[in-house]
């Protein structure tokens, strides 16, 4: 009987203690669910290398970058204090479900399809992997106001940047 | 973990806390709204009330809360760590006033000191989560350091109801009108172990920069600068004063009778408007970024 004790009681230690690693080391950033979708952060273009790219601020419109993050940069357009509109780069290596909704696109921009999402927003997709978006806020802005926001975008530079290796 | 839209919509849609920043949002042009529904968020930044395109923004939204790297749940948990410890503090400072009148319990009101100079620390720990919170949301936007100033200011602007309650409810009606001007002086008295009896800072502790409390101090001093300089000319620019901070809260609380340094302790222990407008603030960020992706 003594001896089933003391070796209940060492199982019991023993698990006890594995338990206790598990949950208080830090093995956390090892489990999935860190990134996006789970895609390593290696693939994915840092939203850094985005900002150069954004259109040049024209007659009295200011650009202020709101975001940037691991393939995702976000600025807002605003006029006088006014948020006109809200630009957007990002990579969609860990959004590909974003990429279905080009092909059955007929419009092009520079070449590249382009698609209206809503009333207020419009995306174009560069080298089936860059997806540049202008969201209309406030007052809103045509169509034909937010393609000529996606043309000053530098669609040249975007085309030519590389997934790290 | 739920997630941040999650979050959203559990938040109240009328209690004291909603009251007491309806009632200050009087003081701010602009007003404030209690968005509570996702849907409507989503529906204001997409400028579009298409229901497929609602519901992929909010799968994409989920996703990337979801992702631990991305900091929208840490910037939820640094808001959770400050609102618990004012609830804390709060409730203690409630229980030395109550226990003041009391001659057995008076020892408790003794014990419990809140020094001006440990408001203002608390302050400061509330500007440096508010910090830290922006770039986890954030990251560091622009190539520049004036980049990263006006993304700042900008949002600073964008949460200007939460900015006024900031400066009201944890500076203002404490410290009294001299209280922006006064923060220098206090924080300069402050010893770094002061900082142990703020319960705030033990949670926050490993998440700000520098190793060990003096460094801890030397990153509050320094980081409450800025800020100051951006809340001086706003609360100037507002009138903001403590008298017009109660008559607006009495406006949707009520009349109050007590002093002003009662008002804070009552809106300390009964109220989370930091961690309200902060899960408003964090979503509608993440909802700007999910439309962008879809």
């Amino acid at each position: 009987m003594a001896r089933a004790l003391r070796w209940g009681v060492g199982l019991l230690l023993v698990v006890s203690l594995s338990i206790g690693a598990f949950v208080l080391l830090p093995f956390r950033s090892w489990l999935p669910g860190g990134t996006v979708a789970d895609v390593p952060l290696s693939q994915v273009v840092n939203g850094a290398a985005f900002n150069r790219l954004f259109p040049e601020p024209q007659d009295g419109d200011q650009l202020v970058f709101t975001q940037e993050k691991r393939g995702f940069s976000e600025a807002r357009l605003k006029h006088d204090g006014q948020v006109k509109a809200l630009l957007a780069i990002s990579d969609v290596t860990t959004a590909p479900e974003a990429r279905s909704k080009f092909e059955a696109s007929q419009s092009r921009l520079q070449g590249w399809p382009l698609v209206e999402q809503g009333a207020q927003a419009t995306a174009l997709l560069v080298a089936d992997r860059f997806q540049v978006k202008v969201i209309g806020q406030g007052e809103g802005l045509d169509p034909e106001q937010r393609q000529d926001l996606l043309a000053r975008f530098n669609l040249r530079g975007l085309a030519a940047l590389q997934a790290p290796a | 973990m739920s997630s941040v839209l999650e979050r959203l919509e559990r938040l109240p849609r009328r209690n004291l806390t909603v009251l007491a920043i309806k009632g200050l949002s009087t003081l701010v042009p602009g007003g404030w709204t209690n968005i509570t529904r996702a849907d409507a968020l989503i529906g204001d930044v997409l400028g579009s009330s298409d229901p497929e395109l609602i519901r992929q923004v909010r799968a994409r939204a989920d996703v990337l809360s979801q992702a631990r790297h991305e900091g929208y749940g840490r910037a939820l948990s640094l808001y959770d760590a400050v609102n618990r410890s004012q609830k804390a503090a709060g409730g203690l400072r409630l229980l030395a006033n109550i226990g003041g009148a009391l001659p057995l319990v008076k020892r408790v009101a003794d014990l419990t000191p809140t020094s001006d100079s440990l408001q203002a620390a608390d302050l400061s720990l509330k500007v440096a989560a508010e910090m830290l919170a922006f770039t986890q949301v954030n990251g560091l936007p622009g190539d520049s350091f004036g980049d990263f100033a006006a993304a700042l200011g900008d949002y600073a602007g964008e949460a200007r109801v939460r900015m006024a309650a900031l400066i009201c409810f944890d500076a203002l009606l404490p410290l009294g009108d001299q209280a922006l001007q006064r923060l220098d002086g206090l924080l300069g008295g402050l010893h770094k172990r002061d900082l142990h009896q703020l319960p705030a800072y033990a949670g926050m502790a490993r998440l700000l920069p520098g190793r060990g409390d003096g460094a801890h101090l030397t990153f509050l001093r320094r980081g409450i600068e800025p800020w100051l300089g951006w809340a001086e000319g706003f609360s100037s620019q507002l009138g903001l004063t403590g008298q017009k901070a109660v008559q607006a809260l009495e406006g949707t609380l009520g009349p109050w009778q007590g002093s002003f340094k009662q008002m804070a302790t009552f809106l300390d222990a009964f109220t989370d408007t930091y961690q309200h407008t902060g899960v408003q603030a964090v979503a509608r960020r993440l909802v700007e970024r999910a439309a962008a992706e879809i």
